[in-house]
């Protein structure tokens, strides 16, 4: 399967995130291990990609791989043409900020910040709008998600699905094109994850490509391509109207 | 509208109130010890130059034995090298401290109190001037005498007039050596009450300010032409002196004491460093994950960096409002505690502006410096991994060989022991080496100077016992002038209870150096070195003692050598004998204090080339009793019985009285060093309480887990307290290690300071186990309160803590 090419034909031919033959390799106490042995893999804009497999497959690797926060051993990943794996540490932060919106399973949010001030700080880090923009938009993207109200609460005292909106409010906060999220429904009952599922949804009709990383067959068919990942390749790419249902 | 990551900052310095006022105590009291060591040795060396200049102090002192008048003061204050010249009358005395106990006084007589020129004398507090028939004590000299102002004391006189006299007041004379520390009180009279206790009008003690006063060599040239100006006038000198220019009397152990200050603040700041470091590291470890969010969500390295470096900058500023003014506090505290023991004033008790300013950078700048390493080390790791690491704990166990000995296999005696939770407290010490390094360099540090300042201190009584145990004999008697020794002998062995009894001479001399130029006045002590000698031999420095065959050889004390240049074992020395060069071999050096210069002779060979065969000018007792109630009693009676027969003595002194005032001149070594100790545990202390702490915290996620497998809060709290026990007793043990050299290099520098040779070298087991039990009840507190703290919380709430 190494080297096989998976792509479906978009409304555009540049893809927005091109991976070629990338591999990450692993050392630790017991030896290499191949997390990702030569992936290529285009998502063009306005896909809502699923990536599916089972755990140590490759997921989140991919995942981190494709945002920057890890580098490949080899190969090369281009995002919105621009050549990720050359990027430093440094550079690669700020193509994250201005183009991807990150979403973790355990949600990452700050605990010393409030809900408005946890989605102002990617904002303030990419220096993109005054401290008032900031604090407008941020209440907008709360609005977004419905959680507004707790705007001066800390992260702590939301739910689960409180915080997973949160983490995507924060991930939108400098409008990125590209959002990749890892198992954001991972850790909640089925009822909050249609419910984020569905957020993750709107945003896609709104023109954003989403990779989105799950276990979850149901969660899955809500994308418009799911690949699936076993060993670290991709054993399968299929096509689903998902997106619509 | 401040910027979101100014509020996380402001959060996480407040919001986690523990690990800040942890990191804020660990970082004050390095500055705290660095503020109180710079304060004080700043307002101490200050203020002994200022108040010691404030006097007028001499240059030199030329002792007469025939009393002189006005117009020979008049002559001296004529001479072109002289700037100014001053005269008092001087006299041993003996007062009565409790019925039939007598001690030493020197009793001052001056002619005009409200003009005194030279080494001024002022009042502290009472009359002024003394009234007739009253007199004034130095204000060091109350404790020494047992009395105070308007008791009234029994004064006796070598012509054995006895007087009753007020005290009238205190005085503040602070040339002299501070009377607790040479055991010597000095009271003030007038020429009136002179008269009245039977004494000729006259001085004998005249005082000169050279025109150069600064300059050492040329002051002694002008101390040695008044010397001669006086010989020539027909007065005989017994002794003459040079001071070292703008120097206190103590000034040579007030050194040694700024000495070990600077020494103990230049360990306090590496301790500081080391605390820093250690904390700042401990906090972006723990803050490792929240950097990978951050780096995640588009914060760059530089913005992320400043975030940290504002954090560690506002626990720097809090450390300092903290240390600031508890150093300023504890300066003026010890500053004036010291100038009380060295009785000089303190004209002012401002701290230096470089003190503070040093503490600041210490403060701020060491923090940004030390947190630069770890963050640096921080950014080289993927924000993917950051996040991975934090599973449990962080660290990679296994790996090298100190964790394959503490594997299983090599424990395989353990297996049927329940010590479960000790094996996992051990493994987890060695889990984070790094830290672990930091930790213990931090805490041996810490260690190895609280036991060294012990050691220092076994090490300075050690060398006072050095000092006196080759004295044979419980007493000496100084007589008035010069006896036949078998007189002496004779009378002193009728008093019941004297089972021996040693004569030896004792004169002034000087040495004549190459260049034909005098130094200033030592005292050459002549003793028997025979069998029956109860002299056996001072502590020696280098080379041996005298032999009964021994003609010119003499012993010099090891501080002359530093002294006088030139000199040297083997080599000679021309001495000044009663105005006659004669010449010695220096066949041997000893351990001595340079405040009272005591060069040793043969009495056989130097009786014979001073003219003084068959002459006693001391005697030395030894009693049947040694204890010092005995010793104190046949003192008395001996006293009784020369003075019965003629015999008049103008001192006496026992070896337990030398004892005590030989310790007594290094209690203020002691009590600083203790202070020291107390200090240093402190900043050990709280440092290891701090790091230790902070381990914990950073490590509560791990307690969640142990927790969630049912590990009950006791067993959680265990596996931290021994963690926190080993890394103490491994510190202790490394510390002891490294006190050894530490020691030796303390007790090299503060010997070479007062006595020109190392102190005795003793290491002090009562530090060591001292420094055990604190290090002990701390590493077990330090891991206890926030392990039993996090065990206090739900699992959920541990497992999501941050």
């Amino acid at each position: 399967m190494n080297g096989q090419v998976f792509h479906t034909n978009t409304s555009e031919s540049q893809p927005l995130i091109d991976l070629r033959n990338v591999v990450k390799i692993y050392s630790s106490l017991a030896g290499s291990v191949t997390a990702l042995q030569g992936i290529d893999l285009q998502v063009h804009r306005g896909e809502f990609l699923i990536v599916m497999g089972k755990s140590g497959s490759g997921k989140t690797t991919l995942v981190n791989i494709v945002t920057g926060l890890d580098r490949s051993t080899s190969g090369e990943i281009w995002v919105d043409g621009a050549p990720l794996h050359r990027f430093s540490t440094e550079k690669a932060a700020r193509l994250r900020g201005k183009t991807i919106g990150v979403v973790f399973q355990s949600f990452e949010l700050l605990p010393t910040l409030t809900v408005l001030q946890n989605v102002m700080l990617p904002m303030d880090f990419a220096r993109r709008y005054s401290v008032r923009e900031q604090r407008q938009r941020a209440l907008q993207l709360l609005q977004q998600v419905d959680i507004a109200d707790h705007a001066r609460k800390y992260p702590t005292a939301l739910s689960g699905g409180q915080q997973q909106r949160l983490a995507i409010a924060r991930a939108m906060a400098n409008d990125p094109a590209i959002l990749v999220a890892d198992e954001p429904t991972g850790s909640m009952d089925s009822g909050t994850a249609t419910a984020v599922i569905d957020l993750f949804a709107d945003l896609v009709r709104q023109g954003r490509t989403i990779l989105l990383v799950t276990h979850d067959k149901d969660v899955a068919k809500r994308g418009s391509r799911i690949i699936t990942l076993a060993d670290g390749e991709i054993i399968a790419s299929e096509t689903s109207e998902g997106i619509h249902a | 509208m401040l910027r979101p990551r100014w509020y996380k900052v402001i959060h996480d310095l407040f919001g986690n109130k523990t690990r800040t006022l942890l990191i804020v105590l660990s970082m004050a009291v390095g500055l705290f010890a660095i503020g109180i060591i710079l304060s004080a040795r700043s307002i101490l060396s200050e203020g002994l130059a200022r108040s010691f200049a404030a006097i007028n102090p001499s240059s030199g002192t030329v002792r007469t034995i025939e009393p002189f008048e006005e117009d020979f003061l008049q002559s001296v204050r004529s001479m072109p090298e002289v700037q100014e010249a001053d005269a008092r009358r001087n006299i041993s005395a003996r007062v009565e401290v409790a019925p039939g106990e007598w001690r030493n006084i020197s009793l001052f007589v001056i002619a005009d109190y409200g003009d005194i020129r030279i080494n001024k004398v002022s009042s502290q507090s009472g009359a002024w001037p003394p009234p007739e028939r009253e007199m004034l004590i130095e204000r060091a000299a109350f404790q020494v005498i047992e009395a105070q102002v308007g008791d009234v004391m029994r004064i006796k006189l070598p012509n054995d007039t006895q007087r009753e006299m007020r005290i009238a007041g205190a005085a503040y004379d602070p040339a002299q050596l501070p009377a607790q520390i040479d055991g010597t009180p000095y009271g003030y009279i007038s020429f009136d009450t002179l008269e009245w206790l039977g004494e000729p009008y006259g001085f004998n003690e005249l005082y000169v300010v050279a025109t150069h006063p600064e300059d050492k060599d040329w002051a002694q040239h002008v101390v040695n032409l008044v010397k001669d100006k006086a010989e020539k006038s027909g007065y005989t000198i017994p002794l003459s002196m040079t001071a070292e220019p703008g120097q206190l009397p103590m000034d040579d152990v007030l050194q040694g004491i700024l000495l070990l200050m600077g020494s103990l603040g230049v360990l306090s700041l590496f301790l500081s460093v080391f605390l820093v470091v250690n904390t700042v590291s401990a906090l972006l470890a723990q803050q490792k994950r929240q950097i990978a969010v951050m780096k995640a969500i588009g914060g760059g390295s530089p913005q992320i960096l400043g975030m940290y470096l504002v954090m560690v900058v506002s626990y720097g500023v809090l450390a300092l409002l903290v240390a600031i003014p508890l150093g300023t506090v504890g300066a003026r505290a010890l500053s004036q505690m010291l100038a009380t023991m060295f009785n000089f004033n303190l004209p002012t008790m401002r701290i230096p502006l470089q003190t503070i300013l040093a503490q600041v950078v210490i403060g701020l700048v060491l923090p940004v410096v030390a947190s630069l390493f770890p963050f640096l080390s921080n950014l080289r790791i993927s924000a993917a991994e950051a996040m991975s690491a934090h599973t449990i704990g962080k660290g990679r166990f296994g790996k090298n060989w100190i964790d394959q000995l503490l594997s299983g296999s090599n424990l395989w005696f353990t297996r049927k022991l329940s010590i479960r939770p000790f094996l996992l407290s051990v493994r987890n010490t060695f889990r984070s080496k790094g830290r672990l390094a930091l930790t213990l360099t931090t805490l041996t540090l810490a260690s190895a100077t609280f036991i060294s300042v012990f050691n220092v201190r076994s090490s300075l009584s050690s060398t006072v016992d050095d000092m006196i145990k080759w004295f044979d004999f419980d007493m000496m008697l100084t007589f008035d002038r010069s006896y036949r020794f078998d007189r002496v002998e004779h009378e002193a062995l009728q008093v019941p209870g004297i089972v021996q009894t040693d004569v030896w001479l004792q004169l002034p001399v000087r040495r004549v150096r190459p260049d034909g130029s005098e130094s200033s006045m030592m005292y050459m002590f002549a003793p028997n070195v025979d069998d029956s000698a109860l002299v056996r031999s001072p502590a020696i420095a280098e080379g041996r003692w005298l032999t009964p065959e021994d003609d010119n050889a003499v012993l010099v004390p090891s501080a002359l050598l530093q002294d006088e240049p030139g000199l040297g074992l083997g080599r000679e020395i021309v001495l000044k004998i009663y105005g006659k060069e004669e010449s010695f071999k220096i066949v041997g050096t000893f351990v001595g204090t340079p405040f009272a210069p005591i060069i040793y002779a043969n009495y056989k060979y130097l009786s014979k080339v001073a003219n003084r065969v068959g002459e006693a000018d001391a005697l030395l007792v030894r009693t049947h009793a040694h204890d010092a109630a005995s010793v104190e009693a046949e003192s008395e009676a001996l006293e009784k019985h020369f003075e019965d027969v003629g015999l008049r003595v103008s001192m006496v002194s026992t070896l337990v009285n030398e004892k005590a005032e030989a310790e007594a001149s290094f209690d203020v070594l002691v009590v600083l060093l203790l202070v020291m100790a107390i200090l240093l545990a402190l900043v050990g202390g709280l440092g290891l309480m701090g790091t230790m702490s902070i381990n914990v915290l950073e490590r509560t996620r791990e307690i969640g887990v142990l927790r969630a497998i049912g590990a009950p809060n006791r067993g959680v709290a265990q596996v931290f307290i021994l963690e926190g026990i080993t890394i103490g007793l491994l510190s202790w043990v490394m510390g002891s290690l490294l006190a050894i050299p530490m020691s030796q290099g303390l007790n090299q520098a503060v010997g070479g300071a007062i006595m020109g040779t190392p102190l005795t070298y003793a290491y002090s087991m009562p530090g060591l186990w001292l420094w055990l039990v604190v290090v002990l009840i701390l590493s077990a507190l330090a891991s206890f309160i926030p392990a039993r703290n996090a065990s206090r919380l739900t699992v959920r709430e541990v497992l999501a803590y941050e």
